[in-house]
């Protein structure tokens, strides 16, 4: 375990989720937040990877790279993230936290509206002295769920359609991913207009507002898509929206993806969907085995080959995170990005 | 032939309508038109889809009709503009078409083609123009297909040539049921070696799963039934474990998670049972596991929890194993002739097809696996 210093911290929906969705009373008092970057204070023994002053990301998803799952190519699951957090109550089983007293749950093991957190080092990715912190920050969540859903989970072949469900910045991420994958067609999927211009900035090809139509959007997409589209990503975390993404999809080869979370109802659709061809899959983190996922894409965030800033809507300071987070119950935002420590 | 040209009138088992006994006919079948082949029915399986539209689905558009999809036979004459086929050929029909020129039939990724009966018409499961006629009214060809009947007529890009030397009254399953459970496990969920994988229900398509894993090269095959008889039958197709859900007081899915250190690799339904569907699901490995429908219900929802997903398994569902069919039954009838796939020890019963409400009473009770039904002398 370290010691690290937020520098910077974004607010994603999932924190909204715990807070006032899910709100499992075992699952308070915590300190939210999971998309950060900051610097390492110092190192608990036994810790050769990292030394002190390292710039870091906090990661919700462990790699541990000794599990049979960290030794699969085909998953980016961990099974020491399963024994350190308790999904029931989002937080690590352990936590280095009290308050007056009163012990404090580390939110999804991370924790990043803190100036300090403690971290396991299998979630932690070290990342390039150079990258501005207050910008890589929101490779911790939201960029490489939605970016990697396309690109990893759905795999996204060149010259196909694509549809994407919600257009915050899992969804924006994820039309980016899209067309980096070299898809013909993004169609971005939103009930608010105002998303269009940002979806299109990030690569999306057209705009669906299902409120502007009396048919089903999914019966609106094959129509536009002479049946259907190649690959469908849910970024909204809505099991009716999730039914409706898998039936956008064309039978015979369409693929859709689950990225959006919720835990708190069941998807359902009729089994002929299946059986004439459709695949449903969800997607954590965007396929990313974490701390070697989140080290290549700040990469390429530093090479130019990915967006990040376009990301980023309000700067704040935390103590203002009662605002950011109205600012996103409110739809106000794409991110948010608060200044926790000075560097 | 000296029928080439003509109407024939044959003997059909006919399903005047839905939740009834079938009534053998004598029915008109019409010479075929354009592109279109007449065959001789020898032998025909009954299939549990059958009875699917029979007693459950029991669209009221979709009576009468001679229902029967997995059937081997003889063509008797040709229509126009059809050079793949002569009077003689051994044929088995098919319930998916391959035209080979629609955008389905031309991708790798999938066995759908567009130009078949299910384009328009699935929830009736025949196509509005039929070449049977009964008593004065038209009577749909079930699923373009009707094996149920000494003739049928069927569109050339319905029908595989097989070897000549296949055992009609053997090779009439790979219609159905053997091809879509051993597709499901090798070309939809593609088994890999060395894997695990759990089949839930034992009927024809279940085993024909296990079949298919054990040729996929899985290590730890679970085959999964209700009824304890099924254990025996399913060893011989390659089943490593049997288990019995009834035999335990926690869900399936935990049974076989814990026999598995965390769940099987791929699983397959082959019940046709949403709440199957959703164990099956539940059953295969987070990170990996991928979940394969394979028995067919249209009529209510399966569910899930989306984390099931989320945490990294996959779903999908397959018709007709993912074989696309003019090309993969004849390779099926060829592994069966070289003894790589078996084909004899799925048939527990033979009748004939006068026997047919008997079969499908027997289906019903879950007494067979398979009843083959000889319809006509070859």
């Amino acid at each position: 375990m370290f010691l690290e210093q937020i520098v910077a911290t974004s607010v994603c929906h999932s924190d909204l989720y715990h807070l006032f969705e899910y709100m499992h009373p075992e699952g308070f008092p915590t300190v939210l937040g999971h998309e950060a970057a900051g610097t390492v204070e110092s190192v608990g023994p036994g810790v050769t990877e990292f030394q002190p002053g390292d710039k870091v990301i906090p990661i919700f998803l462990c790699q541990c790279r000794e599990c049979r799952f960290c030794k699969s190519p085909k998953t980016n699951q961990c099974e020491l993230a399963w024994t350190r957090v308790c999904q029931k109550i989002m937080a690590s089983v352990e936590s280095r936290f009290t308050c007056r007293g009163k012990r404090v749950l580390q939110f999804m093991g991370t924790s990043t509206f803190s100036e300090y957190t403690v971290v396991h080092q299998s979630a932690v990715a070290k990342i390039d002295p150079a990258a501005p912190l207050d910008k890589v920050c929101l490779l911790g969540c939201g960029i490489c769920t939605g970016y990697g859903a396309a690109v990893n989970t759905a795999k996204v072949e060149p010259g196909s359609t694509c549809a994407v469900f919600g257009l915050g910045a899992v969804g924006l991420a994820a039309v980016m991913g899209c067309k980096d994958a070299g898809a013909k067609r993004v169609i971005a999927v939103d009930i608010n207009s105002e998303k269009a211009e940002k979806a299109k900035a990030f690569g999306a090809t057209d705009f669906v507002n299902p409120k502007d139509h009396n048919i089903p959007i999914n019966q609106v997409l094959a129509e536009m898509t002479n049946g259907g589209v190649d690959y469908s990503l849910e970024c909204v975390g809505k099991v009716e929206v999730m039914r409706t993404a898998l039936e956008s999809c064309m039978e015979a080869w369409g693929v859709s993806v689950i990225v959006g979370w919720t835990d708190m109802y069941d998807i359902a659709i009729r089994p002929s969907h299946l059986i004439c061809g459709r695949t449903w899959k969800g997607s954590m983190f965007g396929g990313f085995k974490s701390k070697d996922g989140v080290a290549q894409m700040v990469k390429a965030y530093m090479d130019k080959k990915l967006m990040v800033d376009e990301f980023i809507t309000h700067n704040m300071t935390l103590d203002q995170i009662n605002n950011a987070i109205d600012l996103m119950k409110d739809c106000k935002c794409i991110r948010t990005v608060m200044s926790v420590s000075p560097q | 032939m000296a029928t080439a040209g003509k109407v024939i009138k044959c003997k059909a088992a006919v399903a005047w309508e839905p939740n009834k006994p079938l009534v053998i006919e004598d029915i008109e079948v019409a010479p075929p038109q354009a592109n279109e082949v007449r065959i001789k029915i020898v032998a025909t399986g009954v299939c549990h889809t059958d009875l699917y539209h029979l007693f459950e689905g029991m669209h009221k558009d979709g009576f009468p009709a001679v229902l029967g999809h997995e059937g081997a036979g003889i063509v008797e004459s040709v229509g126009p503009g059809v050079s793949e086929f002569q009077p003689g050929d051994r044929v088995i029909p098919l319930f998916i078409s391959q035209c080979r020129e629609c955008r389905f039939c031309k991708s790798p990724k999938t066995n759908q083609c567009e130009k078949g009966w299910a384009a328009d018409h699935y929830d009736v499961m025949a196509l509005a123009d039929s070449r049977f006629t009964c008593k004065g009214k038209k009577v749909l060809q079930f699923m373009g297909a009707s094996t149920f009947s000494e003739y049928t007529v069927m569109n050339q890009i319905a029908v595989a040539k097989i070897d000549p030397a296949a055992p009609l009254d053997k090779v009439c399953l790979l219609g159905c049921g053997v091809c879509t459970g051993f597709g499901a496990a090798v070309n939809t969920a593609k088994v890999e070696p060395g894997s695990t994988c759990a089949v839930f229900g034992l009927g024809a398509v279940g085993l024909a799963a296990v079949m298919g894993c054990k040729f996929a090269g899985a290590k730890r095959i679970f085959a999964v039934d209700t009824n304890p008889e099924k254990a025996e039958k399913a060893r011989v197709f390659g089943a490593t474990d049997f288990v019995n859900p009834k035999d335990y007081n926690k869900p399936i899915s935990k049974v076989l998670a814990e026999m598995t250190n965390g769940g099987v690799d791929y699983s397959l339904e082959c019940v046709g049972n949403v709440d199957v569907m959703r164990s099956a699901l539940e059953s295969c490995m987070k990170g990996w596991g991928v979940s394969v429908v394979v028995g067919w219900t249209d009529k209510h929802d399966f569910s899930a929890r989306p984390i099931q997903l989320i945490a990294g398994r996959t779903w999908k569902g397959t018709l007709f194993g993912g074989f696309k069919s003019k090309d993969g039954v004849p390779q099926m009838v060829k592994a069966y002739m070289e003894r790589k796939v078996k084909l004899d020890e799925f048939i527990t019963h033979n009748m004939t097809l006068t026997q047919v409400n008997e079969a499908i009473e027997l289906m019903k009770r879950g007494g067979c696996i398979r009843t083959v039904l000889s319809v006509s002398r070859q």
